[in-house]
């Protein structure tokens, strides 16, 4: 048995991600136990429920992070609208899905670009960084801001997209398929990529249901949970499949959310063709009221919403506990699985591939 | 053996103009609905600091007496809240951000002080003002008038002698400022 | 298949005694571990496990008196130590047998229990 030394890996580290800290204790080159610890942006924003009114709030939530933030937006207004019995329009539905799958597009394409930048392929990360900014600019013509959208509030979405506007997203998108194309080919098929990506962190179907993963990383596994499935938004009106792959290795999480990417293009061309006319938002007025629990699929996994009003009798403006649970946090424990046997110069890799967002999992 | 699959991506580009804009010497081109900063039309706004209520990271601030407006740039998070609830439409999102500074700048405008308005004939309902709007609880309230003081628009009229409250619901903005400023805490929206 | 499941709002209330037994059915059943989050009331903290299978989710509310000790369910569900240790260490809410205990250390904290200070 060779001599065992622990390595601390982050918070900060130039080929880390993102801030979370790894204990990696190795034996020669090889992993044989690591011990996450998180902590270091953690922030207590659903404290701050106390001090902002259920209006108000959406602008805390929507910020607890840059890359999901349409997702938490999304399900603060659906949880805060299912406890306080709020029906929206369809319009409303429909765009929400719409920005939403937008988003998932975005996130899939910066992930793209961080895994080429932690195996060294810089150009690649660059490249992939550029046709998002195509998707930026539809947010910002439609939304007003980049990243940060501000446009979901309880009770519907703020501002209105006309006709010429959709044809025209519709358009840009089937456009930067074929460019978007080129670049996945060289995922999936250049052998310097595949070397560093194949039968690197396994992850078995059985562990997976195990540790509880979800989103990308339990359907590369073979799992085939995909939230979309609760009836939120309008994805079963306009129909789609979930992508699901068998390996369970780091190439068949690349190949799922390069998958997703195409499918939620196809998603948000189906939503523009059948987007009823209509109002955009319900006037919503009065106390909170109620409490309820609903789930989205965001780009990393299932993100669970619980909004809780006071007790009846004593409601006020005010929610009593407000609850995320991002997918990342539920990750961490398959990561640390997957982390266990695998080479020192394959961390970034496995770290990376759970798509960590770790200022969501903090809060 | 798929070798080089990047080439054909490399190869394209060389020959196209870069992505990327020699910003600040080029300037960027905004669109029309990009959230930079606040404007407020200092004709229109009637100080009743909803706005400033509403704020998310409390960036404004209304000060009735001096007559100011005021808004910390750099607290602002752009997200527009405020021009939606403001009663007059005086304030608007423009597109420019605000520069990049060292120092956190406030932006204090002045509000032309306007003769109140008269207040209206009250309808002949009592104290109860129907389901929406302003409500006072008639037994708690003494009729100190301070309400109608603080109103922004004149919208309630109080006679002590003859005990009456009445709230003009055409004028009423419901800012809340009469909510916060009664002393016996008998008003609610 | 355009039922809105997410409408179904399945909760539970158990006492903390019938917590692990539940658990334990659960996870003979198929159950997968969602969430657990714990919040502030006035006879201590109530905890809420939801569990989902087919896209529905099912959740407990356990009723915990301040200081009462709470069996862990790492046991069943390793996942779960994530939860149990925010919980420690921002309410202070204390588990028997958890499998991978950071005994405050989580989250390092300014002050110990920041959600449920102690007067």
């Amino acid at each position: 048995m060779g001599k065992r030394t622990i390595i601390p890996f982050g918070p900060q580290h130039p080929v880390l991600p993102e801030p979370v800290h790894l204990d990696l204790v190795i034996e020669d080159e090889k992993v044989v136990e690591a011990i996450p610890s998180i902590g270091f942006i953690h922030r207590g924003l659903e404290k701050l429920v106390e001090k902002k009114e259920y209006p108000e709030m959406v602008y805390v939530i929507e910020r607890i992070c840059g890359i999901c933030s349409f997702g938490h937006g999304w399900g603060y207004c659906a949880a805060a609208e299912g406890a306080m019995g709020v029906e929206i329009p369809d319009r409303a539905e429909f765009l929400r899905t719409i920005w939403h799958e937008l988003s998932r597009v975005h996130s899939h394409l910066l992930w793209l670009g961080l895994l080429a930048d932690g195996f060294g392929f810089e150009s690649l990360f660059n490249h992939c960084w550029r046709v998002r900014e195509t998707i930026l600019d539809i947010f910002e013509e439609t939304t007003g801001g980049r990243v940060i959208f501000s446009v979901c509030k309880v009770g519907g979405v703020r501002k209105d997209v006309d006709a010429d506007t959709l044809k025209r997203i519709a358009d840009t998108l089937e456009n930067i398929k074929a460019e978007i194309k080129t670049l996945c080919d060289v995922f999936l098929e250049d052998v310097s990529v595949k070397n560093r990506l194949v039968g690197v962190g396994y992850l078995s179907k059985q562990d997976a249901i195990d540790l509880c993963t979800v989103g990308p990383m339990a359907r590369a596994s073979g799992i085939n949970q995909d939230l979309r499935y609760n009836g939120h938004g309008k994805y079963l009106e306009v129909g789609f499949t979930p992508c699901v792959e068998e390996q369970g290795d780091c190439y068949a999480r690349c190949k799922v959310r390069i998958d997703e990417i195409f499918e939620s293009i196809g998603i948000i061309q189906r939503c523009i063709e059948a987007i009823p006319e209509g109002a955009i938002d319900v006037p919503v007025k009065g106390k909170f009221t109620g409490e309820f629990i609903t789930r989205m699929e965001q780009p990393r996994g299932e993100a669970v919403y619980y909004a809780k009003a006071f007790d009846p009798g004593k409601e006020t403006n005010y929610l009593e506990r407000m609850r995320v649970r991002t997918p990342t946090n539920m990750n961490i424990p398959a990561m640390v699985k997957t982390l266990q046997g695998c080479d020192l110069a394959d961390v970034p890799m496995l770290v990376l591939t759970i798509d960590p967002c770790i200022s969501c999992t903090e809060r | 053996m798929a070798v080089f699959k990047m080439a054909k991506v490399v190869l394209n580009r060389l020959f196209q103009k870069p992505a990327t804009l020699m910003y600040p010497v080029v300037p960027r081109e905004w669109t029309e609905r990009t959230r930079g900063h606040i404007d407020i039309d200092v004709d229109q706004c009637i100080k009743c600091g909803i706005c400033a209520r509403k704020c998310p990271t409390n960036a404004i601030t209304v000060d009735r007496d001096a007559s100011t407006w005021e808004i910390q740039r750099m607290q602002c998070i752009q997200c527009g809240c405020c021009a939606e609830v403001c009663p007059k439409k005086c304030l608007s999102m423009a597109p420019e951000y605000t520069t990049p500074n060292t120092i956190k700048v406030v932006d204090k405008f002045d509000i032309p002080v306007k003769e109140k308005p008269a207040p209206k004939a009250a309808p002949a309902d009592g104290a109860a003002s129907g389901e929406d709007g302003l409500k006072c609880n008639a037994e708690e309230c003494v009729y100190c008038g301070l309400c109608a003081k603080t109103c922004p628009v004149g919208a309630i009229t109080v006679d002590r002698g003859e005990k009456k409250w009445e709230v003009d619901k055409d004028a009423c903005v419901q800012c809340g400022a009469c909510v916060d400023k009664c002393p016996k805490k008998c008003l609610s929206l | 298949m355009s039922e809105k499941k997410y409408a179904i709002q399945d909760i539970q209330n158990i006492a903390a005694s019938e917590l692990l037994e539940r658990v334990r059915k659960l996870k003979e059943d198929g159950y997968r571990l969602a969430q657990a989050c714990a919040m502030n009331r006035e006879y201590g903290q109530d905890l809420l496990y939801s569990f989902d299978k087919d896209h529905i989710l099912l959740n407990l509310k356990v009723k915990v008196n301040e200081g009462e000790e709470v069996e862990s369910i790492t046991g069943e569900y390793w996942p779960a130590f994530i939860y149990e240790n925010e919980m420690h260490d921002l309410f202070g809410i204390k588990f028997l047998h958890n499998a991978l205990d950071y005994n405050g250390n989580f989250f390092v904290t300014a002050e110990p229990t920041p959600w449920n200070p102690k007067k």
